[in-house]
């Protein structure tokens, strides 16, 4: 009896051990996607209280601006963005409707990640929305390339330290971690990478041209004529000709696109429909960042 | 020796490094993947990325980055233009306002920018043939207030039941349901004043209140053909005041539910007799009494919206009732006589609306809507007018949309029933404005 007393009193004391050894979150953290989640998450450790709004699986452009998310948004220290206009759609809704003046624009809790990014597609000359539904400032899909996902993590390390500087040497040795993981994770793809450079590939959206950056695979056409323009019978035979001069033999796209046109177009090229995440949590396996690239990148290099 | 080259090779490196700063082109792409290969190089790039951005800040990262100067040097307010077409293929006539087949029915200018660091501007104009230019809505917003407090001075959409507070060319539907255009004005109800509002979650879910006091309640025609004695605005109680409690919950991912509940409150002109005729001692005009209108009601919401099939699915479904309460025998003035005589609503009066649409492809939904709206003739006894309609809509793309709209409108007292066709188109260029909620 006395033996089962004490080890429970041992138990208690264990536990009110590790309850007071870890800290209290010292920043709360939203994110408007699941990748800069798993980011902010990597350099915050448990530091932060990280939430996404938007989900892997789903479109970032299309995303409900629901009461609820202003309800998260209402505490934050840190709003973390892809920026770029991909959220234009809904975020200004949500930020204004939290009325947290930490993550208002200029705030040091409103934070653009697109500012860390070397940008891709930044239109020159005159824009207008007969180019479709543009992103006049660039790209916005840019963490499909590893080199910008460390771009992000020491983003969110250094606006980390700013808010908190207590933990600045932690957000520090985080994305140490953070990069070290990485890297070696792009060790173990590296030959896949190696095997996917230079392979004709077709595209759904302009999504995925960090990917190709970053691999170095050759995006030679596009599903949509304009970005966020279905496609149209003449575009699609055009794609076809183009498929067959090149070669190309993989169909890529999101999983929240209608497929039977991929499959069309598949049908008669002979080419594979490949749906991968562009983000985390986009299939059920894939849980953090880098396994996002692993899964796309092993994936691609097995169509391919 | 071998401490000097090695310090020299990462000098070298990292100049190099240090010039890689634009977009990386192809030929960058693939000395990466070469240097990924290489464990070594990459563990070296590693170290002289630490040591080069080491100590440095979010500033300097910025700094880093090329072609992100300002976005706009000139201080420039957002700026759009929506234009709202509708054509009238009625059998019977148009019914349209001014009797046109084809109509701009308006052209709606908006303009928005911060003001400072605590208010945020917004202007909407309203250009149309019939009504030349109208400010629909001029507001500053107060953002940097304490307790989760938003507040808005100026002219806004009233926060009464839930499509009133929605621009007219971004309805679902082609028009307002008949109970907002009979209750608060065919355009919704606008009112001009302070407008205040809180969100809190005490049991879990969110929760708004929405509260104003505007000059008056009410954009009615007859208002301003009113002529009255006094003001309806001569003390405060003859202001016009609304509050709306929002509850809102999520079901589960893909679907939600908000239900609210909205009162207001205002003295308003209605029309009197003096003798049997519009024409009373001390009014020039059509005269008028200010009389206490009241509004109270309540609107349901339901949305289903799959995150995976969001762009191809979605369905709402929505219901509206609201009840006006008409004050039935205000005190006449002395100066208009024993045989003065108020004719203006005395009877309490109810409406109401559902609505249901539903997402057929990406570019098409299709909808219904049934409304029901009492009305007090002459004689003082209340009448129903319904309305069966269908819509099919198409958008082309976020920035536009075409509607076809069929409505079987069965006015009072089962008159004449008319079939209306309606067609319209709205376009908007400029900023790309939030999708609305």
């Amino acid at each position: 009896m006395l033996s089962t007393l004490k080890l429970m009193l041992g138990a208690i004391g264990l536990a009110a051990t590790t309850l007071a050894a870890q800290p209290a979150p010292r920043l709360n953290v939203v994110t408007t996607t699941t990748d800069l989640h798993d980011i902010a998450k990597s350099v915050g450790g448990n530091r932060i209280e990280a939430i996404h709004i938007s989900e892997g699986y789903q479109d970032p452009h299309f995303v409900e601006a629901k009461p609820s998310f202003i309800l998260r948004l209402r505490n934050a220290h840190v709003f973390a963005y892809v920026g770029l206009d991909l959220e234009v759609g809904w975020m200004s809704l949500l930020v204004d409707g939290s009325r947290n003046p930490r993550i208002r624009p200029g705030a040091p809790g409103n934070l653009d990640v697109s500012r860390a990014i070397p940008v891709l597609d930044q239109m020159r000359g005159n824009v207008d929305r007969s180019q479709g539904d543009v992103h006049p400032l660039g790209n916005p899909h840019y963490w499909l390339d590893a080199g910008n996902g460390r771009r992000i993590a020491r983003l969110f390390r250094d606006r980390f330290s700013q808010l908190d500087p207590d933990g600045a040497s932690i957000y520090a040795q985080n994305t140490r971690d953070f990069e070290a993981r990485l890297a070696a994770a792009e060790r173990e793809w590296a030959p896949l990478v190696a095997k996917i450079r230079g392979k004709p590939v077709v595209a759904w959206h302009t999504s995925w041209k960090y990917l190709a950056q970053y691999t170095g695979m050759n995006i030679v056409g596009f599903m949509e004529p304009k970005p966020g323009v279905p496609p149209s019978p003449a575009h699609l035979a055009g794609l076809v000709a183009t498929m067959k001069r090149t070669g190309a033999r993989v169909i890529l796209m999101e999983p929240f696109y209608n497929r039977k046109t991929a499959d069309f177009i598949a049908e008669r090229t002979g080419a594979k429909v490949l749906i991968l995440p562009p983000s985390v949590g986009g299939v059920r396996s894939v849980r953090d960042y880098i396994a996002l690239l692993r899964y796309d990148i092993g994936q691609l290099a097995n169509a391919l | 020796m071998k401490i000097t080259v090695a310090l020299a090779a990462l000098l070298s490196l990292a100049s190099g490094l240090g010039a890689q700063v634009g977009p990386a082109s192809p030929r960058d792409s693939a000395a990466r993947a070469d240097s990924i290969a290489r464990a070594d190089s990459l563990a070296l790039v590693r170290e002289l990325e630490a040591l080069e951005r080491g100590g440095r800040d979010t500033t300097s990262v910025a700094a880093l980055t090329p072609g992100q100067g300002p976005i706009n040097p000139r201080l420039m307010p957002d700026i759009s233009v929506i234009g709202d077409v509708v054509a009238d293929l009625s059998p019977s006539g148009s019914t349209l306002e001014g009797g046109r087949r084809f109509d701009i029915r308006e052209v709606e200018l908006a303009l928005g920018a911060a003001v400072d660091p605590y208010f945020r501007a917004d202007f909407i104009f309203g250009v149309s043939d019939l009504e030349g230019i109208a400010v629909e809505e001029a507001y500053v917003t107060a953002t940097a207030l304490p307790w989760s407090l938003l507040a808005k001075v100026g002219r806004f959409h009233m926060p009464i039941g839930k499509q009133n507070t929605t621009h007219r060319p971004e309805l679902q539907t082609v028009e307002y349901p008949h109970v907002i255009q009979r209750f608060l004005g065919p355009e919704g109800g606008k009112g001009t004043g302070l407008w205040f509002s809180r969100i809190f979650a005490p049991f879990g879910f969110y929760q708004e209140l929405q509260a104003t006091a505007v000059d008056h309640l009410g954009e009615a025609e007859e208002d301003e053909e009113l002529e009255t004695l006094e003001p309806s605005n001569r003390s405060l109680g003859g202001l016009g005041y609304s509050a709306r409690l929002r509850n809102y919950w999520d079901m589960s991912e893909a679907s939600n539910l908000e239900l609210s509940a909205s009162a207001a409150t205002s003295r308003r002109a209605q029309p009197v007799l003096c003798g049997g005729v519009p024409v009373c001692p001390g009014i020039d005009g059509t005269p008028g009494v200010n009389a206490r209108q009241s509004l109270v009601g309540a609107d349901l919401t339901f949305r289903w919206r799959p995150l995976q099939q969001g762009l191809y699915k979605s369905f709402i479904a929505q219901a509206e009732y609201l009840r006006q309460l008409n004050q039935n025998d205000p005190a006449l003035p002395p100066a208009f006589g024993a045989a003065a005589e108020y004719i203006g609503p005395s009877r309490n009066l109810d409406g109401g609306y559902a609505f249901a649409r539903y997402q057929l492809t990406r570019r098409t939904h299709i909808g219904g809507r049934f409304d029901w709206v009492e009305e007090e003739d002459a004689a003082g006894e209340k009448a129903n007018a319904t309305a069966f309609s269908a819509y099919l809509q198409f958008f082309p793309s976020e920035f536009s949309k075409l509607v076809g709209a069929y409505e079987r409108f069965i006015p009072p007292g089962q008159a004449e029933r008319t079939n209306r066709i309606l067609l319209q188109m709205t376009f908007s260029i400029g900023p790309h404005r939030p999708h609305p909620f």
